[in-house]
C-alpha cells in the first residue's frame, strides 16, 4: 500500500509541476487515502478552472460533510466547508447574493442523495446558477464503510453485512426527473474528459448537475473498484447537450455508464433572471 | 346544560320573584332556575331609594344579594333582559333581544311600574318618576343640583320623597290628588288630615286642584293649576301609585284584568304558569272577587307560596297581607284591589 | 388632565368585516391624537366561519400592553361573542344586535349572558345595514356609528377616514360603507339614552406629529431594508410569514433577492451562504423552523460568518399552538443546539424596538461576524401600534465588516487572534484574501485543528468576541430610577417588558414601591446592570409566557437569589393587571 501510495504522489506531483494549473492547488496535503478517485476529480476541476482562465479569487468551492467535504482544503479558492448535506443550501444563498462569483458545491453521494436529498429537487427546479458536483463512490467512507444511497442492493457494507437491503437511487434520474437544467455524468478515472464536462457545466447558465463516478479504494472492494469501473464506463461517442428526455433517460439507466453530457436546455434562463423579469414585469 | 332538567323561569327580580326562586331552589336541587328582569341591578330594597337619593344609605346597602349569591344558589340571573312575549302552547318566551327561551314552567313577579295617569300622558317629558333603581341613577345627580320642586300625586313614596326633599333643604309643592293613593281615592277628611300633618313641614300644599299645564322652559318648567297657580321649578315628580308590569303578558291567552289573574293558589289560567307579587290580581274566595296587593311583605309572601305551588303543593295565599297603610297619621286600608278608574 | 384609556372589541365571525372595522377605528383614533394598541385574532383556519376579534385599546397616554379587560364589546355575532363577555369589565358596555335576522335559540344571545352592572345597548345592526346598502354586509360600518355615536368621536372626521380606507374602491363600496356609518351614528343618537360614562371627549392631546401604524412584522421588514439587507431566504411559518411576504415585494426594489427555500434548513443555509459571501442575510421563523436552523447556528458561530434570525415564539413545543403567543423558545435561543456556542440573542420588548432589534442585529452579526437571533412573538408580530416613524440607521450601522489591511492580506488569517476576538474578514473576490472556513474546530488560518491547545483558543476568542458584544448593548430599561430601594423588582424580557412596565406605573400609584427592569440584549445578557438592580430590591418577580420560567432560571443564576416567578401559557400577551396582583400578593 504504502509504495504504491508514494509512487502515485510522485506522478501525480509531477503532472502537477508540468502543467500551468497549479495556482488552483492549495498547500494543503491532500487528506485522502492514497489511490483516491477524488484526487482525479480535483485535478480536472483545476483544468477547467485554468481553461476557463478564472480568477482564484472569484471561485468559492461549498462542501458538505465527508470525504468530499475536504475537497475545498486542496483547492486554492475561497473554499466553506460546510454541514453534512447542506452545500446546495448555502451555495445557492452565495451564489444568489453575489452573482460575480463561481460557485461550485461539493457532496458526496450520502451528504447530496440521503441527508441532504431534500435540497436537491428545489435547487433544481428553480434552476439557481451554481455547479454540482457529486462525488459519487456509492459509500460512506468517512465514517468507514456504511450503505449509502447508491450503494447497490445486496452489497456487503459494515452497516449491512448480510447485504444492503434497500434499492439505490439513480442520481442522473433524478436530476433528469427534478428538472435539472443541466445533467452530465463524469469518471474520476478520466480526468480530461471530466474536465471537459466541468468546463461546459460551468458555463452553462443555470443549475448544472454533474454526478462523478468514483472507487473508494478503501471501503469498497467488490463494486466500484478501478478495475470495474473501467468495464462499466463508457465515452459516449455523441454528447446528447440538448433537450432529448428520452434519450437522456435511457442514458440514465444504460449500463455500461455512459459518460458525458446527458441533457442540457440552454434555452432556460437561469433563477436570478427569472427573478428579475418577474419583479419587472410585476 | 342539562336540557333534561325542569327549566323553571321566574320573571321578575324583585321580592316575590326571589323568594320564588329560593324557594325553587330549596325543594328542587337539580332543576334549572333563570329569573329575568329588565332591570340591570341585582335584587335591591325599594324603599330604600329615597334614602339613598339623599345620601343616606350608600349604595352597597341597597342590595339584598348580590351577583355571588345567584351563584351560589344556582340560579342563572339575566339582568337589563326584556321578555316580549309569551307562548304558553310551546313553552317558550321571546325576549326582546330575539332569545327564545324554554321552560317547564314559569312564574310571572314582573312587579309594577310608576303610573302615569292618561291624563298627564301628554306632560309625560317633563315628568319625572321615581319607582326603580334607574330612574333614581338617572335624576339622582340633578335632583341633588336642583332648587324647586313641585310633587303631583300623593301616595306612599309621594311622601317620603318629600320629606326628603325638605330634609335637603329644598323648596317643594306638592298638589295631592286624591287619586293617587291608587287604588284607593282619598275622602275629603282624609285629604284635610294629610295636609294637616304635612303642614309642620314647610312645603306648599295645593288640594282640590288638577294641573292644567306643565311646559318646559329654558331648563326649567312651568306648573299651572286648573285654578291659575303658577309654579316654576326645576324638577315635576309624579307620584300615583303603580300599575303592574304586565305588557308581555297580552294576548299570550293569560287571563288578565289589570294584573294577571290568579286563583287563591297563584295559578293562573294556564297550566304550568303562576304569577305573584304587585302583578298578580289573586282571587279572594270570601268576597268572590280579585284583589291586588302592594309591598315588601306581601310580595313575598307570595313568592314563596308560588314556588311551592309549582313544585306540587297546595298552599292557599293568605289573602289578608298587610290590611292597613300608614299615609301621613291617616290609616288606609289598601289591600284589596278596587275601583281603579282614573279621576279624567 | 383627564385620562382616556378605553379599550374596545369588535367580534365577529371572519368574514364579516371585523378585522377591517378594528383597523378603521384604530386608524381614526390615531389620527384624532389617541395612543392606540390592537391585538386582533381570528381563526387558523383559511376560510370558514370562525371567530374574529378586533381588540383596540385606546388612549390619551403611551400604552405599553394591550389592556386584559374590555370596556366596550360590539357583537357582530353573538354564538361567538358569548365568550368575549367573559374579560368585559364589570362596568363595561355590550352592544349587540337587537334584530338579528333570525331569533337566537336558549343561550346563544351575548345580551343573555351579561352580568349585572354591564350596560347593554341593543341596536338593530342588521337591519340598519340593510337599510343603508342593501344587504348586512355594512354591519361593522353601522357598529363604527353607533360608538362613535355613544362615545362622542367626531363624526365627519371618522366618515373621512372610512372614505379613506375604500378610497382606491368603487364608489358604490364607498357610499355603502360611509351610509352604514351615518345609519349607525344617527339611529344610535336619536334612540338611545347613554347610561354609560365612557367618552372620547374632554382631553388635551398632544400635537400630533406623523404616525406609523404598524405590526412587528411589517417594522422587521422595514428595518431590514433600511439597514441594507440584500438577501432573504425563508420558509412560511406563522406568525412569521408575513415578513416574508412583505420583502417578497420590496426587497427586489432595494436591489436583493428573496428565496422562498424547500424547508427552514434550507433558509437558514442559503443566508449563511449569502453572509459568507459578504452580504447582509436574513431569515424569519417560528420555533419549528428554528428548531430545524440549530445546526447552522453552530456553523454560523463556528465559521464566523453572519446570520441574523428572527424567530416569532408561538406556543410550543413542537407544532404547539401556531395563532396564539408565548416566550418559551428562551432557552433554544440562548442555549440550543451543540457545543460552547455563544450567540447574540436580542428580544425586543415592544413594536417600536422590533425596528431597532432589526437594525442592531444586522449590524451586530456583520461586525461580529455571527448569529444573531431576535425573539419576538405572535404578539409583537401581530400587534398594531401607533408609533413615531422610526429614525433610519446611521451610516455606521450599515457597513459594519472589519476587512483586513493590506498588511494582513500578505499572510491573511482569516481567524486571527485579536484583543477583543474579531478578526479581519475578507468576502469573496478580495484578492489574497483566499481562506477555508469550516465547522471543524480549525486554526487561525482556518484550517482543521483539533489539538487541545487549539480548541482552547479558539473557544477563548469565540467568547472574547461574544462579551465584547455587551459595549453595544442598548441600555437597559429601568421604570424607576433615582430611587435606593424597592420592595419588589420586576425584572421581565420581550413582549412582557411592556405589561412589567405598565404594572410598576401603576403599582406607583397603589403605595407599591417597585421598578421594572428589561434588557433588549438578553445574550450576551447586561449583568452589572441587572446585579445593581436586583441589589436594590426586597423582592424579584419574574413574569413571562412560558411554564418552567426559563428566564427566571436563567436570571437566578446571575442573581444568585430566589425569584419569584409568574408564569402564564394562555396563549394571551402578558397582561400589567396580572402582573399587579401578584405585585400585591407578594
Amino acid at each position: 500500500m504504502e509504495n504504491i501510495s508514494s509512487e502515485y504522489l510522485d506522478e501525480k506531483l509531477e503532472t502537477v509541476r508540468n502543467i500551468d494549473f497549479l495556482q488552483y492547488r492549495s498547500k494543503e496535503l491532500p487528506t485522502w487515502c492514497p489511490g483516491c478517485g477524488y484526487f482525479g476529480i480535483v485535478d480536472a476541476l483545476y483544468r477547467a478552472c485554468r481553461e476557463l482562465n478564472l480568477k482564484n479569487e472569484d471561485i468559492v468551492t461549498v462542501s458538505g460533510i465527508g470525504c468530499s467535504g475536504r475537497t475545498p482544503v486542496f483547492i486554492n479558492s475561497y473554499g466553506f466547508h460546510t454541514l453534512h448535506g447542506r452545500s446546495i443550501p448555502v451555495a445557492s444563498g452565495l451564489k444568489l447574493a453575489r452573482e460575480d462569483l463561481t460557485v461550485f458545491a461539493v457532496a458526496g453521494d450520502g451528504d447530496a442523495l440521503g441527508i441532504g436529498g431534500g435540497h436537491l429537487p428545489h435547487v433544481a427546479r428553480k434552476n439557481i446558477n451554481i455547479t454540482f458536483l457529486l462525488f459519487d463512490n456509492s459509500i460512506y467512507g468517512l465514517t468507514k464503510g456504511q450503505s449509502s444511497s447508491t450503494t447497490p442492493y445486496e452489497m456487503k457494507t459494515n452497516s449491512h453485512p448480510a447485504g444492503n437491503p434497500d434499492t439505490p437511487l439513480n442520481p442522473v434520474r433524478l436530476a433528469l426527473s427534478y428538472g435539472a437544467s443541466f445533467v452530465a455524468r463524469g469518471y474520476a478515472g478520466d480526468p480530461e474528459g471530466l474536465k471537459e464536462i466541468i468546463k461546459k457545466a460551468t458555463l452553462h447558465q443555470g443549475f448544472s448537475f454533474v454526478q462523478i463516478l468514483t472507487p473508494c479504494v478503501t471501503f469498497d472492494k467488490e463494486n466500484r473498484t478501478w478495475k470495474n469501473l473501467k468495464l462499466k464506463v463508457t465515452g459516449l461517442k455523441l454528447c446528447v447537450e440538448g433537450k432529448n428526455m428520452e434519450t437522456a433517460m435511457r442514458i440514465a439507466e444504460d449500463e455500461p455508464h455512459g459518460v458525458g453530457i446527458i441533457y442540457q436546455d440552454k434555452d432556460r434562463p437561469h433563477y436570478q433572471e427569472i427573478l428579475r423579469t418577474i419583479n419587472k414585469a410585476g | 346544560m342539562m336540557p333534561d332538567n325542569d327549566h323553571y323561569v321566574v320573571i321578575g327580580n324583585g321580592p316575590a320573584g326571589n323568594h320564588a326562586a329560593a324557594t325553587l331552589r330549596e325543594k328542587d336541587k337539580d332543576a334549572r332556575i333563570t329569573i329575568i328582569s329588565d332591570e340591570c341591578v341585582p335584587y335591591y330594597y325599594k324603599p330604600r331609594l329615597t334614602g339613598f337619593i339623599a345620601n343616606e344609605i350608600r349604595r352597597e346597602k341597597l342590595f339584598v344579594s348580590s351577583w355571588g349569591s345567584y351563584k351560589e344558589q344556582n340560579i342563572r340571573i339575566r339582568l337589563g333582559q326584556e321578555v316580549e312575549k309569551i307562548d304558553p302552547d310551546s313553552k317558550v318566551l321571546f325576549l326582546q333581544h330575539m332569545e327564545k327561551i324554554n321552560y317547564t314552567k314559569l312564574i310571572i313577579a314582573s312587579g309594577s311600574r310608576a303610573r302615569l295617569l292618561p291624563s298627564m300622558s301628554r306632560y309625560a317629558d317633563c315628568l319625572k318618576f321615581i319607582t326603580s333603581y334607574t330612574d333614581v341613577m338617572e335624576h339622582k345627580e340633578a335632583i341633588r343640583k336642583a332648587n324647586d320642586f313641585f310633587i303631583f300625586g300623593g301616595d306612599l313614596v309621594a311622601f317620603k320623597f318629600l320629606k326628603m326633599l325638605v330634609a335637603m333643604g329644598k323648596t317643594v309643592t306638592i298638589l295631592i290628588y286624591p287619586g293617587a293613593f291608587w287604588p284607593y281615592n282619598l275622602s275629603d277628611d282624609m285629604l284635610a288630615q294629610i295636609t294637616q300633618s304635612l303642614s309642620k313641614f314647610d312645603v306648599g300644599i295645593i288640594i282640590k286642584d288638577n294641573v292644567e299645564s306643565i311646559d318646559e322652559q329654558e331648563g326649567s318648567v312651568l306648573v299651572k293649576t286648573r285654578k291659575g297657580i303658577e309654579k316654576k321649578v326645576n324638577m315635576v315628580f309624579s307620584f300615583n301609585g303603580l300599575s303592574p308590569n304586565i305588557d308581555f303578558a297580552k294576548g299570550s291567552g293569560i287571563d288578565i284584568d289589570h294584573g294577571i289573574l290568579v286563583d287563591e293558589y297563584l295559578r293562573t289560567n294556564i297550566k304550568s304558569i303562576y304569577a305573584c307579587g304587585s302583578c298578580a290580581q289573586i282571587y279572594n274566595p270570601a268576597v268572590k272577587s280579585y284583589t291586588a296587593s302592594i309591598g315588601w311583605p306581601n310580595a313575598v309572601a307570595q313568592g314563596n307560596v308560588a314556588g311551592l305551588n309549582l313544585l306540587g303543593d297546595h298552599k292557599v295565599i293568605e289573602s289578608a297581607g298587610r290590611k292597613y297603610f300608614d299615609l301621613e297619621g291617616v290609616k288606609i286600608k289598601t289591600t284589596w284591589w278596587d275601583d281603579i278608574d282614573d279621576e279624567s | 388632565m383627564k385620562d382616556i384609556n378605553i379599550v374596545i372589541e369588535i367580534c365577529g365571525s371572519a368574514g364579516e368585516g371585523t378585522i377591517s372595522a378594528g383597523e378603521i377605528l384604530s386608524r381614526f383614533m390615531s389620527g384624532q391624537g389617541f395612543e392606540i394598541m390592537s391585538f386582533d385574532s381570528y381563526p387558523a383556519e383559511i376560510r370558514g366561519f370562525g371567530k374574529c376579534v378586533a381588540h383596540t385599546r385606546i388612549s390619551s397616554n403611551p400604552i405599553y400592553s394591550p389592556g386584559k379587560f374590555v370596556d366596550v364589546l360590539i357583537s357582530l355575532n353573538d354564538k361567538h361573542s358569548i365568550s368575549q363577555l367573559g374579560s368585559l369589565k364589570e362596568s363595561g358596555v355590550l352592544i349587540y344586535d337587537s334584530q338579528p335576522a333570525r331569533p337566537h335559540k336558549e343561550d346563544e344571545s351575548a345580551v343573555g349572558w351579561t352580568k349585572p352592572g354591564m350596560v347593554s345597548y341593543g341596536i338593530p345592526l342588521n337591519m340598519l345595514a340593510h337599510k343603508a346598502a342593501g344587504n348586512a354586509r355594512g354591519m361593522n360600518m353601522v357598529a363604527l356609528g353607533v360608538i362613535a355615536a355613544l362615545f362622542h368621536m367626531e363624526k365627519d372626521q371618522f366618515t373621512d377616514s372610512i372614505k379613506a380606507r375604500y378610497g382606491k374602491k368603487k364608489q358604490i363600496v364607498i357610499d355603502s360603507n360611509v351610509n352604514s356609518f351615518i345609519e349607525g351614528y344617527g339611529w344610535t343618537k336619536e334612540n338611545i339614552k347613554k347610561n354609560d360614562s365612557y367618552s372620547f371627549k374632554g382631553v388635551n392631546l398632544p400635537e400630533q406629529k406623523e404616525k406609523l401604524i404598524i405590526n412587528g412584522n411589517q417594522l422587521v421588514a422595514r428595518a431590514a431594508l433600511d439597514s441594507n439587507l440584500s438577501f432573504y431566504a425563508g420558509y412560511p411559518i406563522t406568525p412569521a410569514t408575513k415578513i416574508m411576504e412583505i420583502l417578497s415585494r420590496e426587497l427586489p426594489k432595494h436591489g436583493g433577492t428573496l428565496l422562498q427555500t424547500e424547508d427552514e434548513i434550507s433558509a437558514i443555509g442559503a443566508v449563511v451562504g449569502a453572509g459568507f459571501g459578504g452580504k447582509r442575510a436574513m431569515t424569519a421563523t417560528s420555533g419549528p423552523g428554528f428548531a430545524l436552523m440549530t445546526e447552522f447556528t453552530g456553523l454560523s458561530v463556528m465559521a464566523e460568518v453572519p446570520a441574523v434570525i428572527i424567530n416569532s415564539q408561538r406556543g410550543g413545543p413542537s407544532t404547539g399552538i401556531p395563532t396564539k403567543t408565548e416566550q418559551s423558545d428562551f432557552n433554544s435561543a440562548v442555549s440550543g443546539g451543540t457545543g460552547d456556542c455563544p450567540r447574540i440573542v436580542l428580544a425586543p420588548t415592544d413594536t417600536k424596538s422590533c425596528y431597532d432589534a432589526v437594525v442592531l442585529a444586522l449590524y451586530l452579526a456583520e461586525k461580529y461576524q455571527t448569529l444573531v437571533v431576535v425573539l419576538m412573538d405572535f404578539f409583537l408580530s401581530n400587534s398594531i401600534k401607533n408609533i413615531d416613524v422610526p429614525q433610519k440607521p446611521l451610516p455606521e450601522y450599515l457597513n459594519a465588516n472589519i476587512a483586513p489591511g493590506k498588511d494582513e492580506l500578505k499572510d491573511y488569517k482569516r481567524y486571527k487572534i485579536t484583543k477583543n476576538g474579531i478578526s479581519p474578514r475578507a468576502v469573496p473576490g478580495t484578492k489574497g484574501g483566499i481562506f477555508f472556513s469550516t465547522g471543524l474546530e480549525h486554526d487561525e488560518y482556518g484550517r482543521p485543528d483539533y489539538g487541545e491547545a487549539g480548541h482552547l483558543k479558539m473557544t477563548r476568542k469565540r467568547f472574547k468576541k461574544f462579551n465584547a458584544v455587551l459595549s453595544e448593548a442598548p441600555a437597559p430599561e429601568i421604570s424607576i430610577s433615582g430611587k435606593n430601594e424597592f420592595d419588589i423588582g420586576v425584572i421581565s424580557w420581550g413582549s412582557s417588558a411592556g405589561a412589567a412596565h405598565e404594572a410598576v406605573m401603576s403599582a406607583q400609584k397603589e403605595g407599591i414601591n417597585a421598578s421594572s427592569f428589561s434588557s433588549m440584549m438578553v445574550s450576551p445578557f447586561p449583568q452589572k446592570a441587572l446585579i445593581e438592580f436586583s441589589d436594590k430590591c426586597k423582592k424579584i418577580l419574574i413574569p413571562e409566557l412560558n411554564f418552567s420560567g426559563q428566564f427566571a432560571g436563567f436570571t437566578s443564576h446571575i442573581l444568585k437569589r430566589p425569584v419569584e416567578k409568574l408564569n402564564f401559557i394562555t396563549g394571551r400577551p402578558m397582561a400589567s393587571e396580572d402582573i399587579i396582583q401578584k405585585m400585591r400578593e407578594m
